[in-house]
């Protein structure tokens, strides 16, 4: 009896604890409202009238008090350079433009004193020094981290130095210093400096101008704001000599796991069309590098590195940009609140928010979210708002086939079993995230990679491989090909069986018919003979037609089956498998949508009275599509009406075969009842749902919803990056040719760092005079540790205060990790 | 019978010079606006930026050769020039705005929408005013005969303390009433915590009418405090002294002097000649709440025509900027106008036509 006893109330407590797993979102409710003013923003957050301020606070002020008050995320998405003017020696006017002088723009990397600029303007929280076109928080920067280290310190501040060489050069091109004061055929030597003054670079733009005039020059300081300094420096003739030097500004709203092209992008005339990148001239050797590596013209991953290795030196010698600072940019929330941030968007930015957002003391609840502007445009998934605060909500109610890594930037499959890669050999293709490999945290890949020979990968006849707007029907591939083509590209890519379970936000179940509309759409919208043409999709349809080759379906049940083909390949058959994985997925650019409710914007615009893009909407002087509010979500409603009743397929000819008439009716009030109970349209199939809509104040309630049956726990692993914090011990002084070993530990919220989840731990040694004798890799020992072994010949030349400075890459961060260690040397 | 038709002429020239401003003061509003066409420039310059950047986040666009990557910018660049209007001249555009604004055709918005996602610039303008009047009306008018009558009672009681109050704080006015603001946050919302930092209603209320109104009830407290501090005493003081002087008329002193009571002199022989003063002030204050209050709406995160015009402004919207000038150029020439009748008719002294000129 006992046990019987015991038994039944240990299955009680086994059904009560799987009752408790929570599935979908963590957070019962999430309510956002507009507070444009930052300061009020952070504020509300410290009294407990919001939760989470989401947008980047840069003020350093504010950083302050955020940090000694709040919780924060960070990210390090935008950044500034001076941008020189590369005509010259002589402007048609006669005036001397000495930054046409490739030595001179090197020596303004010695000129300026980065990390002043982070103290003094940045309030030392603010930013990072920058010296490269790639981002010190990206993966790229990361790998060749002790690259970047060496020439960081090789191209730092020097004055005397940056003096020395500006004057030599300065002679050279025949000015004289006069008086203290640079003077070119009688005159002074000015340089116009077009500062921008609606941040920071305002405060570095002076800076700049000091520094010039303390050698010698006259700056003149020109402040313009973006839309009056972009006809000047952007689009106008730089030969017309109206500026010389410029602040310019960036941002990367993603974490870009690519960032190979951005020398061309930078430096070269391959970067812009416009007069200023057409100006610049580049040494042979380094134009062909820089050239390659936009190509991706190169074998393997280590050759990729080699070359951006020294392309990064070619970079700082021809410094048409220097680049300055890296912003950090916080993110104010609740001490009490996990959420998931990019590295480069924020909060914002990252598309796992939703699945990661709770309280640390409690499941459910509900979140408040300020957000500085909302609701600007109107949303709808092909071409709706694309504002980077609107697309939170709308990225927090999707679901995908893949999610980005918000760290790393790696897709991560959300939809996706697996994918297939096949390349044709010789194409540069890497692979990351391999099927089955462990990455910890529950993190497996998914992606296998096969170079198959040049020509074998051969489209079926039968693939779908362009749209007939007229007849409705797909073109196959060998009626637009005429014959057997080939691709430099297949992904096999499979949706597992539950796809069919996945429910959207009106409780229908997700069916081919979702799949098969958004692939249409990709065609249908830039066919001209189509009712729903628009001419705005030209250019990116003429981009997709030039590499994509055909797709077809292997299987729909239970799971789905589809291989594209393509010749487009990416870097890294990670991205490749995820770009051709949402092929089929119901997600279009702004957001996701079950074909029901897209067809009724089709069938708008068909009769011209609504238009997906904003492009088009003008054009034909109608509204732009809103499926959340106002006249035009009237327009969608009568739609839906009109359906109801004659439970309209669209596309019959070609959808007629995924959708029943049963299943449109069954959808088509699914929808009505939906529209009635929360009075708009925006059905998606995510952790949340939009349940409340108010533009006119500005408020949007999302809500939990229970149809999404994903573990909550399912991406935990992104609430917090794992930036490494790094210690290195070892003797505080020893003889110069012994050998030693120096421990590094590393760790992770005082836990020991994962082996598995670490790409590299590498080591720079700096003699007693701070020059580079040696670099090298450190040996792992266990989980959080590594070691640095000296041999007695690498100890040998050192003598007096030496130091060792550590760099830690992750697998699992983009954001390496940096320690350093001093020691005495005795001979 | 010639009285009638001396008027209709003064009306019918009175109207043709009232569209005539109206069409001159927009068609500066088109040149501000558009900076006599430097702003096509600045477009442009936007233009290509914004699509180069588009192309520099797609990978498979960024690494094509150059003159492919050339070719879909020119492309893209073109498509948004013909998007803005700006394949045709500036001088054609800006007469288009012209002809429009003056015939009440707002047309459609270059880049702004309306809350529920209208292009149409009046939808645009219709959709913000409701909020503007709910604050900017609502704070005024308790601000006007809150300083109307004070004025009165004051000018009653000369250089009592009350009146020495308001003397003595009439400078605070030099503030503006977002400054009142910010320390009225600090105070009530982020201090005591009893009102809400700003916004029009609570973001997470229940649905009802009632609750939505109590919502904005609360939510009105702060701003319109703010307003009423940052004028209430300049206001009672300009008033208090305008009654002070019309009090000290001979004919009031006359009347005095004959014993009329208080009351009837104040109002028989002060306000009644007052009367226009004080109408024309209130008109135009009720006119001067449709440009809204750029910096204030943003302190409170209130979304009326003073924000949307800073929206307006930012994106450089020439539609939205002139479609709310006309309104307003044609809001304050009907008040005018009104004005000038109502004078006739409340004041004796005010003649039209050839009287006028003989009394002149």
């Amino acid at each position: 009896m006992k046990k019987i006893l015991v038994a039944a109330l240990l299955a009680v407590m086994a059904l009560g604890g799987a009752a408790q797993v929570r599935t979908g979102a963590w957070v019962d409710e999430v309510v956002f409202f507009e507070e444009p003013t930052h300061a009020k923003g952070v504020e509300m957050v410290k009294t407990g009238a919001a939760d989470v301020y989401t947008f980047g606070i840069s003020a350093p002020d504010l950083i302050k008090d955020i940090v000694a008050n709040l919780g924060y995320e960070v990210s390090y998405g935008s950044y500034n350079e001076i941008t020189f003017n590369p005509v010259g020696p002589t402007y048609p006017d006669g005036r001397l433009n000495p930054f046409s002088v490739a030595k001179v723009r090197e020596a303004m990397n010695w000129l300026i004193d980065r990390d002043f600029i982070i103290k003094e303007y940045y309030g030392g929280v603010a930013g990072i020094a920058r010296w490269f076109p790639i981002t010190p928080s990206f993966p790229d920067y990361a790998k060749l981290a002790d690259v970047a280290r060496a020439l960081e310190l090789q191209y730092s501040y020097n004055f005397d130095k940056a003096k020395a060489v500006i004057t030599e050069e300065m002679k050279k091109l025949g000015a004289e210093l006069v008086g203290g004061k640079w003077k070119y055929k009688g005159a002074d030597v000015i340089v116009k400096c077009l500062i921008r003054p609606e941040d920071e670079r305002k405060q570095i733009g002076d800076y700049v101008a000091d520094q010039l005039e303390k050698i010698g020059f006259t700056a003149v300081r020109d402040y313009k704001r973006a839309a009056e300094a972009s006809p000047i420096w952007l689009t106008g003739d730089p030969a017309l000599g109206l500026w010389d030097i410029y602040t310019g500004g960036w941002v990367t709203t993603v974490v870009d796991r690519d960032q190979a092209d951005n020398w061309a992008f930078f430096y070269t005339k391959l970067g812009r069309p416009e007069p200023l990148w057409q100006a610049y001239v580049n040494e042979p050797e380094a134009y062909q590098l820089w050239e390659r590596l936009m190509r991706n013209d190169f074998r393997t991953a280590e050759e990729r590195l080699e070359m951006m290795a020294k392309a990064m030196e070619y970079g700082l010698k021809d410094s048409y940009r220097i680049f300055v600072t890296n912003r950090v940019s916080y993110f104010a929330r609740s001490k009490n609140i996990a959420v998931a941030s990019d590295l480069a968007g924020g909060v914002y930015g990252a598309w796992l928010w939703s699945r990661t957002l709770k309280f640390r003391d409690k499941v459910g609840g509900t979140v408040t979210m300020g957000n500085t502007s909302m609701l600007t445009e109107p949303w709808n998934a092909i071409a709706g708002t694309n504002w980077i605060f609107d697309m939170m909500p709308i990225r927090g109610v999707s679901d995908y086939a893949t999610l980005p890594d918000p760290f790393t930037g790696l897709p991560w499959p959300q939809n996706v079993e697996k994918a297939e890669v096949f390349v044709e050999e010789g194409i540069p293709s890497l692979l990351t995230l391999e099927l089955g490999k462990d990455f910890g945290g529950g993190l497996r890949g998914w992606v296998t990679q096969t170079f198959v020979p040049v020509g074998s990968i051969v489209v079926p006849d039968d693939a779908w491989a362009d749209w007939d707007a007229k007849a409705q029907k797909f073109i196959t591939a060998k009626e637009r090909f005429g014959g057997p083509v080939s691709a430099r590209s297949k992904v096999v890519t499979t949706y597992p069986k539950s796809v069919f379970d996945r429910v959207w936000h009106d409780g229908s179940k997700m069916t081919l018919g979702d799949m098969i509309i958004g692939f249409i759409l990709s065609f249908d919208r830039a066919k001209p003979d189509s009712p729903i043409y628009d001419s705005a999709m030209d250019a990116p349809f003429k981009t997709f037609m030039a590499h994509f080759k055909g797709l077809k379906i292997l299987k729909t049940s239970p799971e789905v089956v589809f291989e594209v083909y393509s010749d487009s390949v990416f870097l890294e058959a990670d991205l490749t498998a995820s770009s051709r994985a949402g092929y089929l997925w119901p997600a279009y650019s702004q957001g996701v949508a079950p074909w029901h409710t897209l067809v009724l914007g089709i069938q708008a615009e068909a009769a011209g009275k609504l238009a997906f893009s904003s492009a088009k909407a003008r054009a034909k002087g109608v509204d732009w599509t809103n499926y959340i509010a106002g006249k035009s979500l009237e327009a969608l409603v009568g739609y839906l009406a009109d359906n109801l009743k004659t439970n309209y397929i669209p596309y019959a000819p070609t959808l007629g075969t995924y959708i029943t008439a049963a299943e449109a009716g069954t959808r088509y009030k699914n929808a009505d009842a939906f529209y009635k109970k929360y009075g708009h349209l925006w059905i998606a199939n995510g952790p949340l749902f939009v349940d409340t809509i108010r533009p006119v104040e500005k408020v949007v309630v999302l809500r939990r919803f229970p149809g999404f049956t994903d573990p909550a726990a399912k991406w935990d692993v992104f609430a917090e990056p794992k930036i490494a914090a790094v210690k290195v011990s070892g003797p505080a002084s020893f003889r110069a040719g012994t050998a030693q070993n120096l421990k590094v530990e590393i760790t992770f919220k005082d836990k020991p760092y994962e082996l598995a989840q670490l790409d590299f731990v590498k080591y720079i040694l700096f003699d007693g005079a701070g020059n580079i004798v040696g670099t090298g890799n450190a040996e792992p020992v266990k989980d959080g540790e590594y070691v640095i072994k000296l041999t007695a010949d690498m100890t040998r030349p050192l003598v007096g205060a030496c130091k060792v400075e550590v760099v830690v890459a992750s697998k699992v961060v983009g954001m390496p990790s940096f320690a350093s260690f001093s020691f005495a040397v005795t001979r | 019978m010639e009285n009638l038709k001396r008027i209709g002429k003064y009306t019918v020239i009175r109207g043709v010079l009232i569209v005539l401003t109206v069409s001159i003061g927009v068609y500066l509003t088109v040149i501000i606006a558009t900076m006599g066409g430097y702003m096509d420039k600045i477009q442009d310059a936007q233009i290509k930026e914004a699509v180069g950047l588009a192309l520099q986040g797609n990978e498979e666009i960024r690494r094509l050769p150059q003159s492919e990557y050339k070719k879909i910018y020119d492309m893209m660049v073109e498509e948004r020039r013909k998007e803005f209007g700006l394949d045709k001249p500036w001088i054609e555009r800006s007469l288009k705005y012209l002809r429009n604004a003056v015939t009440l055709n707002l047309g459609r918005s270059e880049r702004i929408v309306s809350f529920s996602g209208s292009g149409e610039v009046r939808r645009i303008l219709i959709e913000a005013i409701p909020n503007t009047l709910v604050l900017i009306l609502t704070s005024n008018l308790i601000l006007f005969f809150t300083a109307l009558f004070t004025a009165l009672y004051l000018s009653r009681h000369y250089g009592s303390p009350l009146d020495r109050v308001v003397v003595a704080f009439s400078p605070t006015s030099a503030a503006p009433a977002w400054f009142y603001g910010i320390f009225l946050i600090l105070i009530f919302a982020s201090l005591l915590r009893v009102l809400p930092y700003g916004g029009m209603i609570d973001p997470n209320l229940p649905p009802g009418a009632w609750a939505y109104f109590k919502s904005l009830l609360k939510h009105l407290i702060l701003p319109v405090m703010a307003w009423f501090l940052g004028s209430i005493f300049l206001s009672t003081f300009y008033w208090r002294t305008f009654f002070l002087i019309s009090s000290s008329e001979d004919y009031v002193e006359m009347a005095k002097a004959k014993g009329v009571p208080p009351r009837a002199i104040e109002r028989r022989y002060v306000l009644r000649p007052t009367l226009p003063p004080v109408i024309t002030s209130f008109s135009l204050m009720l006119i001067g709440s449709w440009t809204g209050a750029i910096i204030f709406e943003t302190v409170f995160s209130w979304n009326g025509l003073g924000r949307l015009m800073y929206r307006a402004i930012q994106a450089t919207d020439a539609p939205v900027i002139v479609g709310s000038t006309v309104i307003y150029a044609y809001l304050l020439g009907i008040t005018v106008f009104l004005l000038d009748l109502l004078y006739a008719a409340l004041d004796p002294r005010v003649k039209t036509g050839a009287g006028a000129r003989r009394m002149a």
